[in-house]
């Protein structure tokens, strides 16, 4: 695991990368990345991926109305909101 | 009269003889939980609210096995009105506008919610060294970790503070804290508790599960907690368990499995000795032990710490500072408000498991690392399923040692952490129920043995721990609390 590519998975994950810990961090992974390269020595062809442990497809709801509008209460924990809408730093100049 | 250490039978028979009233009980929990309030079991505790459920239960003549019982829940299960924190700094503001799943049925079945227990940040950990809201101390020995990521709800059990909590078991954080803690523990099948409320961490191995005193209480609380869910798209649309009435049945004829691949080298030798003695006690009570093959087993941990991560990854890419949870302060645009929330709100194992998740998900990894393990998780389950077919359950330790010291462990290197969910994980990749219950002890600490089922089949483990525990002692011994008063 190069620089490189340590950098672009910070940035995939809105992580900062704190330059203190970049060296430990890549060492981490890459101890990480050893142990599972076990995986690459077993025979998986033709072996279908396993998703769900019980191969069960997940259900779609009935797009019916279950509650009332519950706006007010689910805005009490949002950082910061006006009372109706959810507060973030300008986007547009 | 001291209500610690009584298990959820105990303490219903003392409320329906009325020895004890529902806001004594309530209240003499709260008094054990400030008087071991250093054991950090607890993150965040219910006593208002639990009194005031108490009073109605005084009104009301509805007793049945939970009426008025003591119950923790791990602070990942969402509580309406009461802080839910996942162990992180990045929902330490967090209170949730609805009750999860177990928590409403809990509340149903007349059990009060004594509060929120201490637990790895989100689930991640296997030594509760992870939380933002500090270690969980093992009761058995100050110092000592007590297992993760349930280490608070075991500890509090451990300790005598309460019956019973819930837990959640991603790759063996009910059973391993259990094991570490001289518990009894149970992973049901996926699919057979809601996750919904649950705050998700690996959402395709997440499953919820109590931690008690003993196997027979294990039921008692998952015939409570279980059953379909229309809210969770992975619920089975089965009935809830009902095993508490039949646990006394006789089990005969009963094959159980022991696993090969499993080097001995993998325990201490005291872990060794003790596992050998737990063979020699279930063929005393006359099962019969075979050895099995399971060859893809030792690929669990590799495979999980692929998947996982992944899941991880996904699932947290929710926490961005909008809409709940934690918000930086130092942000100047959109984008440095989302990258400072999530670097300052989340801790380092959870960052590490999102960057590792990220790395195998993205494009030119996604096949190599994801498709890979999902591949082998399938050979894993098939294992399994031929297992199976010779025996009826499977029998490993749960953990590879006793608990340890805090810090002693995966500092330098994380993998080393990641091995103490070596024999329980599997259960997790393949979906299947598996309970741990104590075994003996190291150096004056429990370990454990867990009994991994086919699906559906937590009544036949919880009735062959049962028949277990009644023949045997080392459930029932407690540790001894005085450095923690």
């Amino acid at each position: 695991m190069d620089d490189k590519t340590v950098r672009t998975i910070f940035y995939l994950s809105r992580l900062k990368q704190d330059k203190d810990g970049s060296e430990k961090i890549k060492n981490d992974l890459k101890a990480i990345l050893e142990m599972v390269n076990s995986l690459k020595e077993i025979d998986t062809d033709n072996i279908m991926p396993l998703h769900n442990p019980l191969e069960e497809t997940s259900r779609v709801f009935e797009d019916t109305v279950s509650s009332d509008n519950e706006k007010s209460l689910f805005l009490e924990n949002a950082p910061e909101s006006d009372g109706d809408y959810f507060i973030v730093p300008k986007v547009v100049e | 009269m001291t209500i610690q250490f009584l298990t959820i039978s105990q303490l219903s028979d003392l409320l329906k003889n009325k020895k004890i009233s529902y806001e004594e009980l309530v209240d003499e929990t709260f008094l054990l939980i400030k008087k071991y309030s250093s054991i950090n079991s607890f993150i965040t505790l219910n006593q208002k609210q639990a009194l005031i459920d108490a009073k109605k239960l005084n009104v009301s003549n509805d007793q049945n096995s939970l009426t008025g019982i003591p119950i923790a829940q791990k602070d990942l299960f969402c509580t309406k009105g009461l802080k839910t924190t996942c162990g992180s700094k990045m929902l330490s503001n967090f209170v949730p506008p609805y009750d999860a799943t177990v928590v409403s049925n809990l509340n149903s079945a007349g059990t009060i919610c004594i509060g929120k227990t201490n637990m790895d940040e989100f689930a991640m950990g296997s030594s509760n060294e992870t939380s933002f809201y500090g270690n969980v101390h093992n009761p058995w020995k100050e110092g000592f970790v007590p297992g993760g990521s349930s280490g608070g709800s075991a500890a509090a059990v451990a300790a005598g503070l309460v019956p019973a909590a819930t837990g959640t078991d991603t790759g063996g954080s009910i059973r391993q804290p259990a094991a570490l803690c001289g518990l009894t523990g149970i992973k049901p099948t996926y699919g057979r508790v809601s996750r919904w409320g649950m705050i998700a961490f690996a959402s395709s191995l997440d499953q919820g599960g109590p931690i008690c005193r003993n196997a027979e209480d294990c039921a008692l609380l998952l015939d409570a907690m279980s059953g379909y869910d229309e809210k969770d798209t992975t619920s089975l649309k089965i009935d809830p368990t009902k095993i508490n009435n039949n646990i006394n049945e006789p089990l005969e004829h009963l094959n159980i499995g022991i696993v090969r691949e499993f080097k001995q080298s993998d325990l201490s030798v005291d872990s060794q000795q003790l596992f050998s003695n737990t063979i020699k006690e279930f063929e005393n009570l006359g099962a019969k032990i075979s050895e099995i093959s399971l060859p893809n087993i030792v690929q669990s941990v590799p495979t999980y710490y692929v998947v996982a991560p992944a899941e991880c990854s996904s699932n947290l890419s929710r926490y961005d500072g909008v809409k709940y949870g934690y918000r930086s302060s130092n942000a100047d645009d959109l984008e440095s408000l989302y990258v400072n929330s999530r670097s300052e709100g989340f801790g380092e194992e959870v960052k590490r498991r999102i960057l590792m998740g990220t790395y195998v998900l993205s494009s030119g990894y996604y096949d190599a690392y994801y498709k890979k393990a999902q591949q082998v998780r399938r050979l894993i389950k098939n294992d399994f399923g031929n297992a199976f077919k010779e025996v009826d359950v499977i029998l490993t330790p749960t953990s590879p040692s006793q608990a340890f010291e805090f810090g002693s462990k995966g500092k330098k290197d994380p993998t080393e952490l990641y091995l103490e969910d070596l024999y329980t994980i599997s259960a997790n990749l393949a979906g299947l129920p598996a309970l741990s219950m104590p075994n003996g002890f190291i150096n004056g600490l429990p370990v454990g043995v867990q009994l991994i089922g086919n699906y559906l089949d937590e009544e036949k483990i919880l009735k062959l721990g049962h028949y277990f525990q009644k023949e045997t002692d080392h459930h029932l011994k407690k540790p001894n609390l005085e450095g923690f008063a």
